[in-house]
């Protein structure tokens, strides 16, 4: 079993160049020729920002300025290149990202033989890991296109032949009848390029590369475009991939941590450890935070689950309860305090326009608290060593968010934290901020007994300590002249903050964190602003209202720990709020107005690409052309009845539409989806299959959203514990699923894949069901026990 | 503390462990295997399973007390379990079940912390009904102590791949 340790450095000058040798854990170890830097290179090197020098002083950071922070081009034509971001199964950056750097190094997608990931020591850029082609592909694009331009200028001198008479095909170099490799050129050579960066390491966006180098114009692209297959699934399935679950270091003690009774309790008395059962266990204290640690496993869950019996708290009451929430939303919260949000599709004046409409809709919707979920709960090996320097070893969306954040909890420079990144289950944004939980409480537990201590949550823990995607309410008001045109549309979107990235353990041991959302938090996302996320597509509509209203999370001022309902962030985040009530509401506006739903949006927009995607799904989901309700609806009875929905949505420069076909049975409300077909327009297309994958996956995790997924709470916390009390979708649930990728690579960009699919697919769904039977869910989830009464009613 | 032993991926093993331990931590920390997973600890993903005797189990609640004697096969026991069901140890064609290759053929994994559940299960699967139906297929991942669980959404990947590995199965005989 390879255990991951650290893996040791030399380094050495040869010939003036510098070498590194490596020894890597599997694996023999390897030598390596880095691209180092290049002198000549004036207008790129003098480009250098400001926070490049403080990072490069950081003695574990790499220098982002550096082109060897990104790439190392070996003498035998191998290349290595470092990502900060960590990929969570969508395959970005093990193969999108591959494909991206070897098509502006034009060098084949196999020669990029190794990627590094995530570790703070080891990687140029942090922010988080999400939008990834959006964000992430875009450094590595540039940083790889300055690259280029550094080589081509190495070759010119090298061979003695004009930059411009040269051209590059897989990673050989020739012009004037000359040809040489790129581990030709960098045989030997000490080569220092520069690039420039702006931002900073350790916050949520991390480094961005500026400037502008020369990109590879898109016709000319080879590898982009085709299916590589994920270079880490034949680890994964053979059980040789090292896991975040894996990780053991020397003198290792198992953690787990007792948490409060409830998200606002404080600590009474501690409960005396039952020696004669768990004589190897030890009890740590620190502030309301209570951990056990033993050298077994199985010893510290029972010393856990002892101490949990034994040890007093304070009672609290602080939340309204899932049964309350949208009546303690709508009459409770405070709405005030936080300066609402204007999209900046709003326009014209929506209040005559709506009175002056041949007809309208207005209505109200309301989207749960939901749980990330990851299949696995959180998991961190924390070191903290005795020369102050603290190793994380764990499974994090942003690396070096949590180095900044473990930093300050613990009062000590960035330069003392290095985090470590290994596989483990998705986390679909819950760390994207930088902490799914357990990472904290493991170095708080190492640091008081001195060893490395491997903390990993409860099923349970991972439920009701983690945090949760916000809830939602929406009120909407469409109005539309007798040609069925819309004239007016207006959104009030209602939303408690969706970012909290302060550590949980650090809150309840009473020690320092970034601070709660609130109004005056600066940033784009740490505040109680709400956003308007759901960008307006319908471009033709001439009076647009949108506005979000921002809260702050429930019980968290009132809660004693400062903890309550925390959120965060998840997969197509805030949009999914925004996007089941504007697209249901538009299928219900075309009912009314008398139209097929896909005619109406298609009446009210002229963008190519948004009609493209609907026109698709049209065509791929054999789509009836006609008026909803079904002329065959029915709410009543045990026959099944079925119906068809549609949704749109623009995310990340990517349209998407989908289309749901469903079976509902009236008297028991249970709702199937059959079929599932979704079209999707990123633009360039960088890999065919892992897209479709991943959109696959998007897709029914949106039916699960749809169908199931209800974060239960009382007064004092959450109550969902399990998977039973926490359903999500099972293999019995899974639809036909079609995906249809058009591929427009005049757009020239690359945008996401891996988010909106699940998001489509609520209000996709609601909009078949309201065709099926011709009543109307505006509450989620689309469960038995909620349409029961709406189909009744 | 007691001594335990039992097969593991037909190597008699015996470990020092107190008998009420589940058999997911001694197979993680005693024998250093890798391929289940803990997800729940209450054998309601199957994020853990093994095989006992050929059975699939959820390995976070079994006592290994109770697999004293018995056959355990882990994601890391596939390739050996396959060369046995085939009569001989040598296949010459790949080193992996042909579950394990159908589920790279067909990039089955998102995230994959559940997939040794699901490679488990088709494993077992297969071994009874070389050629499932997909109704049957979505059957066997319904049955047993809970559904199998995948949040990343891999479900019609994994019908896929366990069609495939069907055909591989029925290619490699
Ligand atoms: S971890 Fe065993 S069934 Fe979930
Ligand atoms: S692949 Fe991520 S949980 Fe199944």
């Amino acid at each position: 079993m390879a255990t991951r340790t650290e893996r040791h450095e030399t380094v050495s000058t040869v010939f003036g160049a510098t070498l590194t040798r490596r020894q890597f854990v599997r694996g023999g170890g390897a030598l390596l020729v880095c691209l180092g830097g290049l002198n000549r290179l004036g207008p790129v090197g003098s480009m250098l920002g400001s926070t490049v020098e403080a990072a490069a002083g950081d003695s574990n950071s790499l220098n982002p300025g550096l082109a060897s922070s990104w790439f190392e081009i070996h003498a035998d034509n191998t290349i290595l290149m470092r990502t900060g971001k960590v990929d969570f199964g969508q395959t970005t950056a093990h193969t999108a990202y591959r494909q991206i750097v070897a098509e502006e190094l034009r060098v084949s997608y196999e020669s990029i033989t190794s990627v590094v990931m995530g570790d703070t020591d080891r990687t140029p850029d942090g922010g988080f890991s999400a939008g990834f082609l959006e964000y992430g592909g875009q450094n590595l694009r540039k940083a790889a296109a300055y690259t280029y331009q550094a080589l081509l200028d190495l070759a010119a001198a090298t061979l003695g032949v004009e930059k411009s008479a040269l051209t590059v095909q897989n990673g050989i170099v020739s012009g004037g009848g000359k040809r040489a490799s790129y581990g030709d050129l960098v045989k030997n050579q000490q080569l220092k390029l520069t690039i420039p960066v702006s931002g900073e390491l350790t916050n949520m966006f991390g480094l961005t590369v500026t400037g502008d180098p020369p990109l590879r114009p898109t016709k000319e692209y080879t590898v982009i475009g085709k299916s590589f297959p994920n270079a880490v699934t034949p680890s994964k399935v053979s059980a040789k991939e090292v896991w975040v679950t894996d990780v053991r270091l020397p003198g290792m003690l198992h953690g787990r941590v007792v948490h409060p009774k409830t998200l606002g309790s404080t600590l009474v008395s501690v409960g005396t450890l039952n020696k004669t059962r768990f004589p190897n266990a030890q009890v740590i204290v620190k502030g309301n935070l209570v951990g056990v640690v033993s050298p077994s496993e199985w010893e510290a869950v029972g010393a856990a689950q002892q101490m949990a019996a034994d040890t007093k708290w304070t009672d609290w009451k602080g939340l309204p309860g899932h049964e309350k929430l949208y009546t303690w939303l709508r009459e409770q919260a405070d709405w005030k305090t936080t300066p609402p949000s204007k999209s900046d599709k709003s326009r014209g004046d929506v209040k005559p326009a709506l009175a002056s409409a041949s007809k309208t809709l207005t209505a109200s919707y309301e989207v749960p608290f939901m749980k990330h979920a990851p299949i696995g709960p959180t998991i961190a090996v924390g070191d903290a060593r005795a020369d102050g320097i603290v190793y994380v070893h764990t499974h994090n969306q942003n690396p070096q968010a949590l180095r900044g954040q473990l930093a300050m909890m613990l009062g000590t420079s960035v330069d003392n934290v290095v985090i470590r990144i290994y596989a483990g289950p998705g986390h679909y944004g819950r760390s994207n901020g930088g902490n799914a939980g357990a990472e904290d409480e493991a170095v708080l537990l190492s640091k008081s007994v001195g060893k490395p201590v491997r903390v990993q949550w409860s099923r349970a823990d991972d439920l009701q300590w983690s945090t949760q995607s916000p809830p939602g309410v929406a009120d909407i008001s469409v109005g539309w002249d007798a040609n069925g045109t819309i004239t007016a549309y207006q959104a009030d979107h209602y939303m408690p903050a969706m970012q909290d990235d302060r550590l949980v353990g650090a809150l309840i041991a009473g020690l320092p964190t970034q601070p709660a959302p609130a109004p005056n938090v600066e940033g784009p996302i740490g505040s109680t602003i709400n956003g308007v996320s759901d960008p307006w597509i319908y471009e033709r509509v001439p009076n647009v209202a949108e506005t979000g209203f921002g809260t702050f999370q429930l019980g968290q001022q009132a809660s004693p720990l400062a903890v309550g309902l925390r959120d965060h962030s998840m997969r197509t985040p805030g949009q999914l709020q925004q996007n089941f009530p504007r697209e249901l509401a538009m299928s219900e506006a075309a009912a009314r107005a008398g139209f097929d739903a896909i005619e109406f949006r298609l009446k009210q927009t002229d963008d190519a690409r948004l009609i493209g995607v609907l026109e698709a799904v049209r065509e791929a989901s054999g789509w009836q052309t006609r008026v909803s309700p079904s002329p065959k609806a029915s709410a009543t009875g045990t026959a099944s009845v079925s119906g068809q929905g549609v949704s749109a949505m623009l995310r990340s420069g990517t349209y998407w539409a989908c289309v749901c076909q469903v079976s509902v049975v009236p008297s028991t409300g249970k709702i199937t989806v059959d079929k599932y077909t979704i079209a999707v327009d990123p633009g360039i297309v960088v890999n065919p299959l892992q897209l479709k994958r991943t959109i696959e996956g998007g897709a029914l995790m949106g039916l699960s959203h749809a169908l199931y997924e209800e974060m239960a709470f009382d007064e004092s916390g959450v109550i969902s514990r399990d998977w039973r009390s926490y359903p999500i979708l099972t293999m019995a649930d899974v639809p036909e699923v079609k995906v249809v990728i058009l591929s427009h690579p005049e757009v020239g960009a690359y945008g996401g894949g891996s988010e909106a699919a699940n998001a489509l697919a609520i209000s996709a769904v609601a909009a078949a069901f309201f065709d099926a039977t011709g009543k109307i869910a505006r509450r989620l989830p689309l469960k038995p026990s909620h349409v029961q009464g709406i189909l009744k009613a | 503390m007691a001594g335990v032993a039992f097969v593991v991926n037909g190597t008699r093993r015996e470990v020092q462990a107190s008998g009420d331990t589940p058999l997911l931590y001694v197979l993680r920390n005693d024998l250093e295997l890798s391929g289940p997973q803990f997800g729940c600890g209450l054998s309601q993903c199957g994020a853990c399973s093994v095989l006992v005797d050929g059975k699939e189990a959820r390995a976070c609640v079994l006592p290994v007390n109770r697999v004293a004697g018995k056959d355990v096969t882990t994601l890391e026991g596939l390739p050996g379990l396959w060369a046995k069901q085939r009569g001989g140890p040598a296949d010459g064609e790949s080193s992996l079940h042909p579950v394990q290759q159908a589920w790279i053929d067909e990039q089955v994994p998102q995230c994959g912390f559940c997939q040794n559940g699901m490679m488990i299960k088709a494993a077992e699967l297969l071994a009874d009904t070389p050629s499932p139906s997909i109704a049957q297929i979505k059957q066997a991942f319904m049955a047993g102590p809970s559904p199998h669980l995948c949040r990343c959404g891999s479900y019609s990947a994994i019908v896929e791949a366990v069609q495939r590995a069907s055909t591989i199965m029925a290619r490699r005989k």
